[in-house]
């Protein structure tokens, strides 16, 4: 079962309240229906005493490498008990460096181990001639870093032996040469590579603020059924040189113009998948708990209408 | 508009200060181009400094918050990341904390952070393929064949050997210590050997002697020649004497004990450091009670018998 690719998750499945998902296809997706919370080493122990009730965790590929360990046990334990997907942070896909080989290696024997429900990279690049800034930096949208990401894509999937998803980044500037739209680049990887995408709310909220487009356009730029999961994060309002600019720090609640975006989002793409992030100034396990909630209750709402 | 790849190696550039050439390729947009770059300049230190705080807490504690800021960026400029996975980034800091305050009254920095990456990569380490060796593993071993046995270690196991009281330091620099504890730094050494149970890490402080014979049969050194590398840094070489018969009466004694004994396990409320044995200063190395302390630790996994033909593939 764990060679197989599993299939992805579309979108109009039936909601369902167990969260049991014992390795079943039919019960991870009915699950992942409900929004999941990110796995963070501060709540270890609670998440296992406890098995909060949220439909899915979504690890960070490079904090379960080990292959041994404490860590190690509480990823498959937290498996055995939920769907999981795999999100890495450091791949460093757009980067014009050759790919890791080892780092890559270390993603696929673990998406082997736990067969997770997805696997997810940025569509950024965080490295050259060897040195990492270990952060996702934006890349010029154009033809040449397209083709380029196209061919990463290929290159991870190939080594996966499954699809693959890329997520949108929240960027603190654009280059004067870029001459694709964020959303048109985006939408043109997934279309040419066969990856999905996850569709970062809070990204192009960000974003827009940021460079100054309407998020709305945005989210008309992306095909309905190439989005497979959303993330709702928070950020934070931040003076640099007298002008206001929007860090995407995951250290807050989502916003509530973030809020309003999902429902758009998910009027437009269907009840996806989602999952609440919250990096820095990690609060205790209900707040996320709580969180998870809030987009239950968007989910459902439609859900309920496209039923 | 520069091709992809300049581009990325002049935004680097940029983010190590050497050069601020990408400048020209950013769309200001109401904000220039420097404060935007800055952004991700503060970006890269802020997760950097954050990341190594996180393996050696230790260090940033025993050097104040605001120093350990210092301290990062300066080792950020000697040793910038050179993977994605921040976990590596602090495999230099020891050696970079050795040279910086070599000399100085905080030499001992370098041995603490020594101690910390080893804990870290004890955390991080595989679980053994195998089960932990018992006793009977000896049973189909000659005993003309003892003092050729090599032994496979857990693959957490790490050895931190210091001048400093570096344990000491570790423990009364805990998130729970009371932090007001004075250590005199010449109150003698710690030779760590640090090793994962299945409940946590744990530093044991072992005379010389048992170290440097762990420590060598970990390096894949023959029980005969450990034997000899832990009587030659005993205190006292009363033990050499007896290093000629010691492989094959290290066996023997060990396994008279230690057969049919269970070891207990080590409950996760009283991890963190046990003193092994005799202290740094003890009498006589006795190759026998320090290999059945090797099996007590539970943390050989397997035996063979070292072959000098087999182990040179080019040999006739």
């Amino acid at each position: 079962m764990t060679d197989t690719p599993r299939p992805l998750p579309g979108n109009g499945l039936l909601d369902c309240a167990n969260r049991d998902a014992s390795g079943a296809v039919g019960q991870a997706r009915a699950s992942a229906l409900r929004a999941g919370i990110g796995l963070r080493a501060i709540h270890h122990k609670e998440v296992i005493a406890r098995g909060p009730a949220v439909g899915w965790f979504e690890a960070h590929s490079e904090n379960y490498f080990a292959r041994g360990g404490a860590a190690r046990e509480v990823i498959e334990a937290v498996r055995r008990n939920y769907p999981l997907s795999l999100h890495g942070v450091g791949l460093s896909m757009g980067s014009t460096d050759p790919l890791d080989a080892t780092h890559l290696g270390e993603i696929v024997r673990l998406a082997r181990e736990l067969d997770p429900l997805f696997v997810s990279e940025h569509l950024s690049w965080g490295s050259a001639s060897g040195r990492f800034t270990n952060d996702l930096l934006p890349l010029p949208y154009t033809e040449e870093a397209l083709r380029h990401m196209i061919s990463r894509v290929a290159q991870v999937q190939e080594a996966l032996g499954r699809q693959m998803l890329i997520e949108n980044i929240s960027s603190y500037l654009q280059f004067a040469h870029s001459p694709i739209d964020e959303w048109d680049f985006f939408a043109e990887l997934a279309r040419q590579s066969g990856c999905g995408l996850l569709l970062d709310v809070n990204n192009v909220y960000v974003n827009a603020m940021n460079h100054g487009f309407d998020a709305l356009r945005f989210l008309d730029g992306i095909p309905r059924g190439v989005v497979q999961e959303i993330h709702l994060a928070g950020h934070s309002l931040c003076t640099v040189g007298g002008r206001e600019i929007r860090i995407d720090t995951h250290s807050t609640p989502v916003c509530d113009a973030v809020w309003s975006l999902y429902s758009a989002a998910l009027e437009r793409f269907g009840p996806v998948p989602t999952l609440i992030e919250w990096d820095s100034d990690i609060p205790m396990l209900d707040v996320l708990v709580a969180e998870a909630l809030k987009a239950d209750r968007v989910l459902e709402a439609h859900h309920a209408r496209a039923a | 508009m520069p091709a992809l790849r300049e581009l990325q190696l002049a935004f680097v550039a940029a983010m190590f200060g050497e050069s601020d050439e990408v400048s020209a390729h950013v769309r200001e947009n109401g904000m220039s181009a420097e404060a935007r770059l800055g952004i991700y300049q503060n970006n890269l230190r802020e997760g950097f400094i954050k990341a190594l705080a996180l393996g050696f807490p230790v260090i940033e504690r025993l050097s104040g918050t605001d120093y350990f800021r210092q301290l990062a960026l300066e080792f950020l400029g000697a040793h910038p990341s050179r993977s994605g996975n921040l976990h590596h980034i602090g495999a230099p800091f020891a050696p970079f904390l050795a040279r910086k305050f070599e000399g100085t009254q905080y030499a001992y920095f370098a041995d603490v952070a020594a101690l910390e990456w080893a804990y870290e990569e004890a955390q991080l380490a595989a679980d053994a393929d195998t089960d932990v060796l018992s006793a009977e593993a000896f049973a189909g071993v000659a005993s003309e064949d003892y003092e050729r046995l090599t032994f496979e270690f857990h693959p957490a196991c790490r050895f931190v050997q210091s001048r400093y009281p570096i344990v000491k330091i570790w423990r009364a620099n805990q998130p729970d210590a009371s932090g007001d504890e004075v250590i005199d730094l010449a109150s003698g050494g710690d030779n760590v050997l640090v090793l994962r149970t299945p409940e946590c890490v744990e530093f044991h402080s072992l005379p010389a002697a048992s170290f440097a014979f762990f420590e060598a049969l970990a390096r894949g050194e023959t029980l005969g020649s450990a034997v000899d590398s832990a009587a030659g840094s005993a205190v006292e070489s009363a033990a050499e004497s007896a290093v000629d018969s010691a492989a094959g009466s290290a066996v023997d004694s060990a396994l008279g004990s230690a057969v049919g004994s269970t070891p207990d396990c080590v409950p996760a409320a009283a991890c963190a450091h046990r003193t092994d044995g005799a202290s740094a200063n003890e009498t006589a190395f006795d190759p026998g009670a320090a290999l059945r302390h090797l099996l007590e630790l539970r943390i050989l996994t397997a035996l063979r018998v070292f072959d000098a033909l087999r182990s040179q593939p080019d040999a006739e």
